[in-house]
């Protein structure tokens, strides 16, 4: 029955071209539009980390409080390196980390004539498997390593391959910063989007790329380099040594923990409050407590990763779909009463109402399902097209607009939507037919 | 030529499925077309809000030291000497930050030693007596820096070794609204007090949340972050081959430090509005296609009633009415619906104009972009029932005599 009733609807459409290529092409143009918008909400929206969101937590501590800022004030994103080491030096997270970012040079492979300017996160050994960072050749360097701090470094997979043409270059040294580092691990394919656990990178912001060079946290202060990321400060700056900067009220180190139950979680903040309070007694800190540990999914609405644009962006390509969808009504619906006559014919020779219904829907699901791989088709395009336009900004838009999976799930989901809305009325309305009527002025 | 609303409306109520889809596509259309306009209004403003740069022959220099035996005031007095000594550079300077880049220091500037009061969030530009010239921003009152009133820093302070400081127009302002800024003293965030010599004309620091123009120049060489920006202007036509000399010289200059990277001001103009133009593009296509939809649809409608209502058509001629009665009664009959879409368009831009306002701090809706949506797309929609009205009124009065 199915196969006769899509045989049945191909006919009543090619019946009439000018109207199935007008249905079709605005079910398209609809479809597309929501394929390239919800491509890049979900991307953007994503938490890269799932999994563990559980248990991985951002620490934020504010030394300044609440008092001259509004209500909503929920502290510095970062830490000073003062509050930093001493909670890096707490035992109650199964896991750890610290990361700032540091402009590197790095020089000293085959065939290498100048530095070359690289960007490297300084941090600890636990930051790898905290954040589940595949390796492709050895791994994560030891804890020991990060107390020495002992010259080790990993390379991102590309920069690796840059610079060994992507063989197993682990065991052999590289120069950064004029000093002598051995390679230990080379990562793989890792670009977690958005960036959960460094959100203010400079130049991308939320959506950069990790850094290509990771070495342990204590060498900025071994080598005394200057962080090259954000720095917020109060009052005093930052001062003129690398050891006034370590007792300096700047914020510009990043730290996250693991813990792996409420228990831990409780415990951890009740320490970082305690340390608050005995640092307020000490008058470091000013103001009421206000420290937080945040879920990774919490730290990005926090920091509204998802922006209401893009929000906004697929609501209006609904939209579209929308005003598309009711002309579709509107043609079936005048297209289907025109074909009365033959519905009436076929009640009169024993169809019944629910037959009628049932092949009217099909011709409407059959345009549907034409709008949706035409859709497809011109959301791949779209979302080329959107690259192309975002080729030269650092916004999420034109890095995230890559088509997948996710997008041949939408189109679907949106065929069958399209049919229900455009055609269950007008399909219902053809069932409704009076056979004598019809038959009679024949 | 006379017409009755009173057969229209009935007419309209016997068989409303078709008013009612066009009622809601006016509506829908309408809402994305005034907001969009709205937006793309906005967009085209931030876009041609000048820079007050002299953005097509300027480029920067990011240069960073690679060990901590690399001295910055040595390399900068190197670089420069290179830089001005090239015939095409107009001017060259030192500094911290990259305009338009978000790349910066910036802090609130005030009028009170203790950081209360009034203050601006101020992009601070360290430069020489170059600055200016490179930056390519006139003074419009005071004086420019003196070549001994700019030194290398050397207290722990980036801005604590100073006392001068020139301001543009938006921070005098902001900071002194009945005047006199010139002479008047500011400090950073509450530190050393600082005496404005000079008010130049507005332009863009590497900010431009809030406001775009609160920019400040501070005569000092910042050395202690281990790295530095050189700001150059060249005379135009000539930056390629002045970035491609400069960075060939200087990249082999330095034993103990690179070039990081050399942005022009042009390409950081351009990654800019990069998401303001793409929203524009995207909001046009959208709201054309919607609109081409839309009247699809009017027109769709018309030409379905203009055939299912031929017999009725013919009657009405054969018993006096005219061309002119016939294309007026399917005009106005799309008037009405249009007019109901269009009355329903309206609420729903506000209502979507207002969510706009409280989420994407969009400015609130005017009433000039709501009016003007509903003039084009009444007008538009109107044409769209043009061509069906005029073939109804071609339909013959003979056609009342046949049997169908």
């Amino acid at each position: 029955m199915l196969g006769y009733y899509v045989r049945m609807a191909w006919k009543s459409l090619r019946r009439t071209p000018g109207l199935t290529a007008l249905m079709v092409s605005g079910i398209a143009l609809g479809i597309s539009a929501c394929i390239v918008t919800l491509t890049v909400y979900h991307a953007m929206s994503s938490n890269p980390i799932w999994w563990k969101n559980n248990v991985l937590y951002a620490v934020t501590l504010d030394p300044w409080g609440a008092s001259h800022r509004s209500s909503t004030y929920r502290g510095p994103d970062l830490l000073t390196y003062r509050d930093a080491t001493y909670l890096l030096s707490s035992r109650i997270p199964r896991r750890k980390t610290l990361l700032t970012s540091i402009e590197g040079a790095l020089a000293g492979a085959p065939d290498q004539h100048r530095p070359l300017p690289v960007n490297t996160e300084a941090t600890t050994a636990d930051f790898f498997r905290m954040f589940a960072v595949p390796f492709l050749y050895g791994g994560p360097w030891s804890a020991a390593a990060d107390a020495g701090p002992d010259p080790v470094i990993v390379l991102s997979r590309h920069e690796n391959e840059k610079l060994f043409g992507g063989i197993d270059s682990v065991g052999r040294t590289l120069l950064w910063n004029k000093r002598r580092f051995r390679v230990v691990g080379v990562l793989d394919h890792w670009n977690p989007q958005p960036r959960f656990y460094d959100l203010t990178a400079n130049g991308g912001g939320a959506f950069a790329r990790p850094a290509n060079t990771f070495i342990p946290f204590q060498w900025g202060p071994t080598l005394q380099i200057w962080p090259s990321g954000t720095m917020e400060c109060q009052r005093t700056g930052p001062g003129s040594s690398y050891a006034q900067l370590e007792n300096a009220d700047c914020g510009w180190i990043a730290m996250w923990v693991e813990l792996p139950d409420a228990a831990a979680r409780r415990h951890f903040l009740a320490a970082m409050n305690a340390y608050a309070a005995e640092q307020r007694s000490a008058g470091r800190f000013q103001g009421p407590l206000n420290n937080h540990l945040w879920r990774v999914g919490a730290w990005l609405r926090l920091h509204h990763v998802v922006s209401e644009r893009s929000r906004l962006l697929v609501a209006l390509s609904f939209a579209l779909l929308a005003v598309c969808l009711t002309n579709t009504v509107g043609i079936l619906l005048a297209k289907f009463l025109r074909t009365a006559p033959l519905a009436g014919v076929r009640r009169a020779l024993g169809a019944s109402r629910r037959q009628i219904f049932a092949q009217h829907l099909i011709e409407a699901a059959t345009l549907s399902v034409l709008g949706a791989a035409l859709g497809l088709l011109l959301g791949v395009g779209g979302l080329k097209g959107v690259r192309v336009l975002y080729l030269h900004s650092n916004n999420a838009y034109g890095k995230l607009a890559h088509f997948d999976a996710l997008g041949i799930a939408w189109a679907l989901a949106l065929a069958v939507l399209a049919t229900l809305l455009a055609g269950v009325y007008p399909a219902w309305r053809a069932g409704r037919v009076a056979p004598a009527a019809h038959l009679k002025s024949q | 030529m006379r017409t009755h609303l009173h057969p229209l409306l009935s007419a309209l109520q016997r068989n409303p499925t078709g008013a009612v889809l066009v009622t809601l596509q006016v509506a829908i259309t309408l809402a994305v077309l005034v907001n969009a306009a709205a937006m793309v209004g906005r967009a085209i403003t931030r876009i041609a809000q000048p820079s007050g740069l002299d953005t097509s022959n300027t480029f920067v220099m990011v240069i960073g030291g690679i060990t901590k035996q690399f001295n910055v005031a040595r390399a900068v007095s190197a670089d420069l000497a290179y830089l001005r000594s090239l015939p095409d550079v107009t001017a060259a300077t030192v500094t911290t930050g990259v305009p338009l880049t978000s790349d910066g220091f910036q802090e609130p500037l005030g009028r009170r030693s203790d950081g209360h009061g009034t203050t601006v969030a101020a992009d601070l530009l360290p430069v020489d007596e170059q600055g200016l010239r490179a930056l390519d921003v006139p003074l419009v009152a005071g004086r420019n820096f003196r070549t001994d009133e700019v030194a290398p820093q050397s207290s722990g302070h980036p801005f604590h070794d100073i006392s001068s400081i020139i301001v543009t127009q938006s921070v005098a302002r902001a900071l002194f609204p009945h005047g006199h800024a010139l002479g008047g003293t500011v400090y950073i965030n509450g530190g050393q007090p600082l005496t404005i010599i000079g008010v130049t004309r507005d332009f863009m620091g590497p900010h431009l949340s809030g406001s775009a123009y609160n920019t400040v120049l501070l005569p000092t060489i910042v050395t202690q972050f281990g790295f530095y920006d050189l700001l150059v202007r060249t005379r135009p036509g000539t930056l390629e081959s002045v970035l491609h000399r400069a960075k060939r010289h200087i990249g082999a200059t330095h034993a103990n430090g690179m070039i990081v990277y050399t942005p022009t001001l042009t390409g950081a103009l351009r990654r800019l509005h990069a998401g303001q133009r793409n929203l524009v593009v995207f909001l046009a296509v959208i709201t054309s296609i919607m609109l081409t939809f839309c009247c699809f649809g009017i027109f769709g409608l018309n030409t379905f009633n203009v055939g299912s209502r031929t017999k009725q058509i013919g009657i009405r001629r054969a018993v006096g009415a005219r061309k002119g009665d016939i294309v007026a009664h399917f005009m106005l009959e799309n008037a009405i619906v249009l007019t109901a879409g269009l009355l329903l368009g309206a609420l729903l831009s506000l209502a979507i104009g207002q969510w706009l306002t409280r989420h994407d701090g969009m400015p609130r809706l005017g009433p000039a972009y709501l009016l003007a949506g509903m003039l084009v797309l009444g007008l538009v929609a109107q044409l769209a029932a043009w061509q069906p009205a005029r073939r109804a009124a071609r339909v013959p009065p003979s056609v009342a005599t046949r049997t169908v």
